[in-house]
């Protein structure tokens, strides 16, 4: 089933909810939306499918790093996962069924780019213009992920190089890779994944890394037919198992606690995976991090550190620096003859691209007002920005555990706003800004102590601007569903609210 | 009477008890002891054979963020008092409680043979626990728990090599030895661990209690913890627990006895949420967990 065959609908549309994205944030909205019976909702998609990471990323071993029976909807357990990390193209299918089965469909504007949004405080409605039209909403739902816009660094020379060049996220599947000499730029999750696939058919396969990773087993493995059939026939015992991947992930978040003897643990089998597989010393030290673990997002791979010793592969200890030509020079002054590059270098996620398109009733833009670093009451509202919820926004981000948890959690606390809205007569929700501030601060009280804010950490989650950890949720994943997983009003009911900017 | 400093602010102390030192761990800074969500400071009393460092490695520093914890150490008594007796764990736990947290109420938190504990000290001392949290406890024993500790005992004496296969057998729950297989993470907690005398007169203690007459009495709000595939305490001595104290509370964890290695984020979790609004779950209710 391709849901882009659905027919399009353009033009002008009055909702009371307006959702940009549909990955897992945006389906899990539209499906609880659906679910609780509320009918009035659009998803717009830029795309013309839905699944956003999983419809993008398509590089060859593409698959999740959380065990799939939990990166997956809690109210869609799905007992025919192949596989403890399912393939990229399993999760695609997965969230293409749910947005079937969910009846999302009639629901979704596919290639709707969302170009605009503003409150407009006389209608009380959000104005959202897209490239097909315009929609209203009384509330507006962003969804756009936090690792949808592909960042490239600026490399001088790249416009003149000879060869192919894309990113990882928009794989180019007309190359031909075969017998070819490839560099990889980035050492991150990506080319964790796709470095051991490549090196199987390239003739030559140069990695550039900036900075080590640390990288410890995978355990993946197939399921077999009785245990599927099992979970088919029995839904609890998937649950459990589903609770079991929970509770040992959530475990994990002691190493980022930076608990003595748990942080020890995890740094030494990290760091007795890469003398296992790795004998040669010269290397090994060229792949030994700097960093206190868990800094970084910890990478799992069992055939990474393999495929770095082959012959055809070399791994360059230093970024790329510029191109000349069919030429690759890296800062460390190596040059390598390639003929194709593919960039593995992330995505923009200090200040999400979504920012700069949502706008309070003055017309000033989230990201004008986010000059410091993205910030959010429970994570989810910004104060001046009534009826807004972004997910997967600020402090969202794990290291230890699955972002579907945090998604739901956000979705239920959306539910929750919008029956209190309706109940009390549409009530607008504007939060205030000292209990925005206050979350704020204890979020950052309770981030001291981290790996994150260790000495010598230098990540993606932390806002180089501020020095703040924005992205990174700093805590269990079961305390962000405490804490912000249920709506109280008493935050949008004081006297301040609105007034106070 | 001691003192030092460790890492973290947390302070190791002792003080003297029926003449010995029993060592204690205080991560002193007390958090949200004042304000809107206030909290009384937990005091940690671990199990047979075990340790602050054994049984709350985890849950100690977890726990500090959110209040000030303090954890005691049972140290064996002079062999000249007699056999091991629950007074002299209880007078240990009594006497770090006047030492460190003079005249403040706490919440008291026991696993396995010092829930026993705790539960005494709570029926004898109301005004200074609050609240109380008993994981994997018991009041009574029973003819199952005597079997199991009949056949530990003559493993024990015939210094068996199967005496550490047995106590993981018993420990562990079947999922999580399996699991923890598979994830290649065999966690040194797997590996034997050494009984020493100071076990062997737990031991013996273990297969005498009787506090059955004391729990009634008991006056702390109070969340009974037990544990699915139990094996050492089965969760009908929690759910025995549970029926007994007045103001209790009852949640079940998926695990075995070693609930402390197998689901200590999720006993972080229950502890937590326990102590911030201590009667959100009624007396008499029984507690779902929530499913991720
Ligand atoms: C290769 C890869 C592997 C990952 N593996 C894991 C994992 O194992 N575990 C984990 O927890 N996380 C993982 N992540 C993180 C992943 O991003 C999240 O898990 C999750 O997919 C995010 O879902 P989302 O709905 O928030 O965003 P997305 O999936 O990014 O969806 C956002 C959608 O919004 C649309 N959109 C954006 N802007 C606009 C606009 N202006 N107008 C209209 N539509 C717009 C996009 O087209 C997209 O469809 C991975 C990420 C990548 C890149």
């Amino acid at each position: 089933m391709n849901p882009s065959t659905e027919p399009q609908h353009p033009g002008t549309a009055d909702v009371e909810v307006v959702i940009i994205g549909t990955g897992f944030g945006g389906l899990a909205m539209g499906a609880q939306l659906k679910r609780h019976g509320r009918e009035s909702f659009v998803l717009l998609e830029r795309a013309d499918d839905v699944a956003g990471t999983w419809r993008d990323n398509t590089y060859p071993g593409a698959a999740c790093d959380v065990p799939s029976h939990l990166y997956s909807f809690s109210f869609r357990p799905n007992p025919e996962w192949s596989r403890f990390f399912s393939p990229g193209p399993e999760i695609l299918q997965y969230l293409r069924d749910t947005a079937h089965a969910e009846g999302l469909l009639p629901h979704i504007r596919f290639g709707t780019n969302v170009e605009d949004a503003r409150w407009d405080a006389a209608a009380q409605r959000w104005t959202v213009t897209t490239s097909q039209g315009v929609f209203t909403g009384r509330f507006l739902v962003t969804a756009t992920g936090h690792l949808s816009d592909e960042a490239l660094p600026p490399i001088k020379g790249l416009d003149g190089f000879t060869g192919d060049v894309f990113h990882s996220a928009r794989w180019n599947h007309e190359v031909p890779l075969e017998g070819k000499r490839i560099g990889v730029i980035g050492s991150g999750a990506t080319a964790v994944q796709l470095v051991p696939e490549l090196a199987k058919t390239a003739s030559e396969l140069v990695v550039f890394q900036r900075s080590a990773q640390y990288v410890t087993p995978r355990p993946d493995r197939a399921y077999t037919e009785s245990e599927k059939q099992l979970f088919r026939r029995d839904p609890d015992a998937m649950a459990d198992h589903r609770s079991e991947i929970f509770w040992f992930l959530e475990s994990r978040y002691a190493e980022r606690r930076a608990v003595p003897d748990i942080l020890d643990k995890a740094r030494s089998q990290a760091l007795n995976h890469l003398e296992r597989q790795v004998k040669d010393p010269e290397l090994r030290a060229r792949l030994t991090p700097d960093y206190e673990l868990g800094c970084k997002r910890v990478l799992i791979s069992d055939t990474y550190y393999p495929a770095l010793t082959r012959d055809n592969v070399t791994l360059e200890a230093s970024a790329l620096d510029h191109v000349e030509g069919s030429k690759a020079i890296s800062r460390d002054g190596n040059t390598y003859e390639l003929d194709v590059l593919v960039f593995c270098t992330g995505f923009e996620t200090a200040e999400p691209p979504y920012a700069r398109l949502v706008h309070d009733a003055n017309g000033i833009s989230l990201s004008d007002h986010w000059a410091q670093g993205m910030e959010a009451f429970a994570s989810t509202t910004v104060a001046g920005f009534p009826n807004l919820f972004i997910i997967n926004g600020p402090n969202t981000g794990l290291g230890h555990n699955s972002i579907v948890y945090i998604i739901e959690a956000q979705v239920d606390y959306i539910l929750g706003a919008l029956d209190w809205s309706r109940a009390n007569g549409n009530h607008v929700l504007d939060v205030s800004a000292r209990a925005q501030e206050r979350y704020v601060d204890e979020l950052q009280q309770r981030s001291d102590g981290t790996v994150w804010l260790s000495n010598g950490c230098k990540s993606w989650y932390i806002d180089p601007r501020s020095g703040r950890l924005t992205l990174i949720w700093p805590n269990f994943a079961h305390e962000f569903r405490y804490r912000n997983g249920t709506f109280d009003s008493a935050p949008y009911t004081a006297a301040e609210t609105s007034a106070a900017r | 009477m001691s003192r030092t400093e460790l890492a973290g602010g947390v302070v190791e102390g002792t003080i003297t008890v029926d003449g010995v030192e029993v060592r204690y761990f205080d991560s002193v800074a007390d958090h949200f002891a004042t304000g809107e969500s206030s909290r009384h400071p937990l005091v940690l009393v671990h199990g047979t054979g075990g340790s602050t460092r054994a049984h709350y490695g985890y849950l100690f520093p977890l726990l500090a963020g959110r209040q000030r914890v303090v954890a005691v150490d049972f140290a064996p008594p002079v062999p000249t008092q007699g056999p091991l007796t629950l007074e002299h764990l209880e007078r240990q736990v009594v006497a770090v409680l006047d030492a460190v947290l003079p005249d403040r109420p706490v919440t008291l938190v026991g696993y396995s043979l010092g829930a026993v504990v705790a539960a005494a000290v709570a029926a004898r001392h109301p005004q200074t626990v609050r609240n109380l949290v008993l994981v994997a406890g018991w009041m009574k024993t029973d003819a199952h728990q005597e079997l199991r500790n009949k056949v530990w005992q003559r493993l024990r004496e015939e210094r068996s090599q199967a005496l550490g296969d047995y106590m993981a057998f018993c420990a562990f729950s079947g999922p999580f030895l399996v699991a923890s297989q598979a994830l290649g993470d065999s966690s040194p907690a797997l590996t034997a661990f050494e009984p020493n005398a100071f076990t062997d007169v737990q031991m013996k203690l273990n297969r005498t209690i009787d506090i059955s007459g004391l729990v009634p009495s008991i006056a702390a709000t109070t969340l009974v913890i037990g544990c699915t595939h139990d094996q050492m305490v089965p969760k009908w001595h929690s759910k025995a627990l549970f029926a007994s104290i007045p103001d209790a509370r009852y949640t079940e964890i998926t695990s075995g006895h070693a609930v402390v290695i197998e689901r200590p984020a999720q006993l972080v979790q229950i502890i937590d949420q326990f102590t911030d609004a201590p009667s959100r779950d009624a007396a008499g209710d029984i507690v779902a967990t929530a499913r991720p």
